[in-house]
């Protein structure tokens, strides 16, 4: 008989000689700890209900185990941890009011998820929709499907939502599986206070224990040497064991510099998915799910105006509904188009929001981790060479600049090698899909910067 | 069972174990007192099989015994009682109550069936002034809140160290953090103790010994807590509490208490009490009062308004250090941390709030008085 039986035996018997009040209150939880060499360790929920045992019971619980197993000799009683925390994972309540929490308390301390991510609020379109089902068939099936599924779009576009979403439903599905999302920054954090303190094993061994690895952000780690390595490891240990990784960034895994080939090569190995930009039908479904969760709704025209001056960002798209929330809850009445516009004007005329040719220059440079000096300076070198007509493109598109100003701009370049800079850049850009994308990232950033 | 008391002081311990014992559908006998005579002490208990409460007194005895008898009937009748001499005496289970012209008898159960209170080690204890550590968890013990999902922060955070007490309460909105500074000969601890109490029994405990002289003993063990007061005329424990812990750990708070400030403000507590409670009459369904910070002409403007109501407007001199801000609270919650930190000052307390952006925590402190601190999350500003 293992431990169980023999406790199902005893709580069989001892129900007809107490009673049924007294049975549920003091043996509920109980179970059998630990059983050997003749001395049984019975674990109870609390300590009232182990005076109780040992004092009231102790001699009739020790009569029927000596009775099932004649070599039991003694009965020790202690306070069990309550295995019931276990099952319990956090619900989600979403504040009413705009009532701020200290948020660092919801967070999952051993997974590190924020319970609110789910994949019931994520909203689907067409730009997130490759990306949204494989993260699907991840959290249903971890470690099987897609190894490692790496996520990569620009900022306030739901990287963290989606692979937040994928651990919290790994939970729910599965809830022995141990899930820990990290943030690349903190991962470099905890390499080097790992090595600070000589304990580079533990911090290894402690991500091989688990089941299901989601590093955000891993653009961060590039340049940095030994995390890479370090997570190089771990990475082979855990895609060797056919546990799930899922990684996120910014760009493409061939568009991180200074990322170890090694690894490059396997965040290709798996299943790449990008989020681009949300189409007009699906930032105005987000406007609407997000208007129905704060409780309100606003006339067509008013998200029409919302969703067609925020284009890029589905962060801001919320900012701008939170104004108009707060207008509605103040004023008590629905915003018109115009209030809505006057509400809105100083978010969308924010001076970051307005791109000049020195951050457009600064943002490819640092896209392609180049110095600005070398973009503006005359080397023909072939890494130089196509960011400078990049940067070129980019001030012609976005700033509708003169080709002479752009000349001007590059180390007085003659406006002719303007010209020919834009013109290749568009077209390469109807053969090179990887092309499109790299500028589609960096126009994400130049605006959102 | 026999003994003779006098009414107030069987009035004193029955009040004192009576508020626990609850009405129990599982285990009837948890609405009962446990009454037990032994070695010329009368001793009284009660359970809730979370807080288990003892207390004891010397009486004149002629036999010893036990019985358990409903809370609510013996409170109730002891309560109307001259205060004249009573005599307990049982029989077969009934408790014979005798006091000048009233003669009572009284159903009793059978004390077996009582719950056992568990044992707290004694090794490891501090001992302090009762009313002291009954003030200072006062200012914490309303901050926390029931909560099924997060059963650490529903209870009070105690941390015990050779020369330091710090409690702390949190419902994640607000978190109030007392430090108390200890006797070195007064605390007999082997180790450091971080431990969560239930806020029901912290409330109990403020209750019982709140108004009580003389100092009060705490002894730590695993999964209990121990409350004891001595009685004065031997050495034998007068009231016990004992209580279990919530398992877990404690959100590690320290982190979520800003090192830095952008804005600080020194004002006059009361006077800005008073304001945030005019503010608060006109303040909407979310109680949102908006503060607006001025360096230049060192004032605190308030702000707040109602559709259906109207609106308030109102200013206060201050002393501003720092960039201006606008940022709004749950008047509420800042009243409640207002009114501790005010709370027993007897001079004119001056208060210091320090303020970094409207999304980010702000920071309450008495001026001058580094031991209790109060941080409160704003509203999202409109």
């Amino acid at each position: 008989m293992n431990k169980e039986e023999i406790w199902q035996a005893v709580l069989a018997q001892i129900q007809l000689n107490i009673s049924q009040a007294n049975f549920a209150t003091w043996f509920k939880d109980t179970s059998i700890a630990s059983y050997k060499e003749g001395e049984i360790t019975v674990s109870t929920p609390n300590s009232f209900a182990k005076e109780w045992l040992e004092n009231k019971y102790g001699k009739i619980i020790f009569k029927i185990l000596y009775n099932l197993d004649k070599e039991i000799k003694e009965v020790k009683y202690v306070i069990g941890k309550s295995e019931l925390k276990v099952l319990k994972r956090p619900q989600i309540s979403l504040p009413t009011a705009g009532q701020l929490e200290f948020e660092e308390f919801k967070i999952d301390k051993e997974t590190n998820l924020n319970p609110r991510y789910m994949f019931e609020n994520f909203v689907v379109g067409p730009f997130n929709e490759l990306a949204h089902a494989a993260a699907w068939a991840v959290s249903k099936k971890p470690g099987l499907v897609y190894n490692p599924l790496f996520i990569y779009g620009g900022v306030g576009l739901g990287k963290t939502h989606l692979l937040q979403s994928i651990g919290n439903a790994v939970l729910k599905n599965f809830s022995q599986k141990k899930v820990n999302y990290i943030p690349a920054e903190k991962f470099t954090t905890g390499v080097v206070s790992s090595i600070k303190n000589h304990d580079v094993e533990g911090f290894k061994n402690k991500y091989q224990a688990i089941d299901v690895l989601i590093l955000d952000d891993v653009q961060f780690l590039a340049g940095k040497e030994k995390t890479q390595e370090e997570f190089f490891h771990i990475f082979n240990a855990l895609y060797e064991n056919n546990k799930q990784i899922i990684l996120s960034s910014d760009r493409p895994p061939k568009a991180i510099p200074a990322l170890a080939e090694r690894l490059r090569s396997r965040f290709e190995g798996g299943m790449i998915g990008d989020i681009s930009y949300p189409d007009y039908e699906t930032r105005i479904a987000i406007l609407k799910t997000k208007s129905q969760e704060k409780g309100v709704a606003f006339p067509d025209e008013v998200l029409d105006y919302i969703a067609s001056n925020i284009q890029r960002n589905i962060r801001e798209l919320e900012g701008g509904l939170n104004r108009l929330v707060a207008y509605q809850k103040i004023n008590n009445r629905t915003p018109n188009l115009d209030i809505a516009k006057s509400l809105l004007k100083t978010l969308f005329l924010s001076p970051n929001k307005v791109a000049n040719h020195k951050k457009i220059i600064q943002t490819v440079a640092e896209f392609y981790d180049l110095k600005e000096k070398e973009i503006i300076s005359s080397s023909r070198k072939k890494e130089v060479v196509k960011p400078r007509q990049v940067a070129m493109f980019l001030l012609r598109e976005i700033l509708k600049s003169s080709y002479p100003f752009i000349g001007r701009k590059f180390g007085g370049k003659d406006h002719t090698t303007a010209i020919h800079a834009c013109e290749k850049i568009v077209r390469e850009l109807e053969n090179d899909e990887g092309l499109t994308n790299e500028i589609d990232l960096i126009k994400q950033r130049i605006f959102s910067a | 069972m026999k003994i003779t008391i006098l009414k107030d002081k069987l009035k004193e311990g029955v009040n004192i174990v009576e508020k626990i014992s609850s009405k129990s559908i599982n285990l009837p006998i948890l609405n009962n007192i446990l009454i037990s005579v032994e070695k010329n002490f009368l001793n009284l208990t009660s359970t809730d099989l979370e807080v288990g409460i003892r207390w004891w007194a010397l009486v004149k005895m002629e036999k010893e015994g036990q019985v358990a008898v409903p809370s609510k009937i013996l409170s109730g009748f002891i309560n109307f009682l001259p205060n004249k001499l009573v005599n307990l005496e049982l029989k077969d289970l009934n408790l014979k109550i005798e006091c000048e012209n009233y003669q009572n008898l009284i159903k009793g159960v059978n004390p077996e069936d009582f719950p056992i209170i568990p044992k707290v080690s004694t090794e490891e204890k501090i001992t302090l002034p009762s009313r002291v550590f009954c003030r200072n968890l006062a200012s914490v013990v309303d901050i926390a809140s029931f909560s099924s999902t997060k059963p650490e922060i529903s209870g009070i955070y105690f941390l015990i160290q050779k020369d330091l007490m710090v409690m702390a309460a949190t419902d994640s909105f607000r978190l109030g953090e007392k430090r108390v500074y200890l006797e070195p000969d007064s605390v007999n601890i082997s180790k450091d103790y971080s431990l969560i109490i239930p806020q029901k029994a912290a409330k109990e405990i403020i209750n019982i010994f709140g108004e009580k002289e003389g100092n009060l003993t705490i002894y730590f063990s695993s999964n209990q807590i121990l409350f004891e007061t001595p009685l004065s005329e031997v050495s034998h424990p007068q009231i016990q509490l004992t209580s279990r812990l919530i398992e877990g750990d404690y959100p590690n708070y320290q982190e979520i208490i800003p090192k830095k400030y952008d804005t600080r403000i020194v004002l006059p507590i009361h006077e800005f009490i008073d304001q945030i409670k005019l503010a608060s009459l006109f303040s909407g369904k979310i109680n949102e009062i908006k503060l607006k910070i001025d360096p230049v002409k060192n004032k605190i403007s308030l702000f707040s308004q109602n559709p259906d109501i109207g609106e308030h407007q109102s200013f206060l001199v201050a002393k501003v250090e720092g960039k201006p801000c606008e940022i709004s609270f749950n008047y509420r919650f800042l009243l409640d941390g207002l009114l501790n930190i005010a709370s027993g000052q007897e001079k004119k307390p001056e208060v210091v709030l320090e303020l970094t952006g409207s999304e980010k925590p702000g920071v309450l402190r008495l001026k001058g008085d580094e031991s209790y601190l109060y941080l409160v999350m704003p509203i999202k500003s409109s």
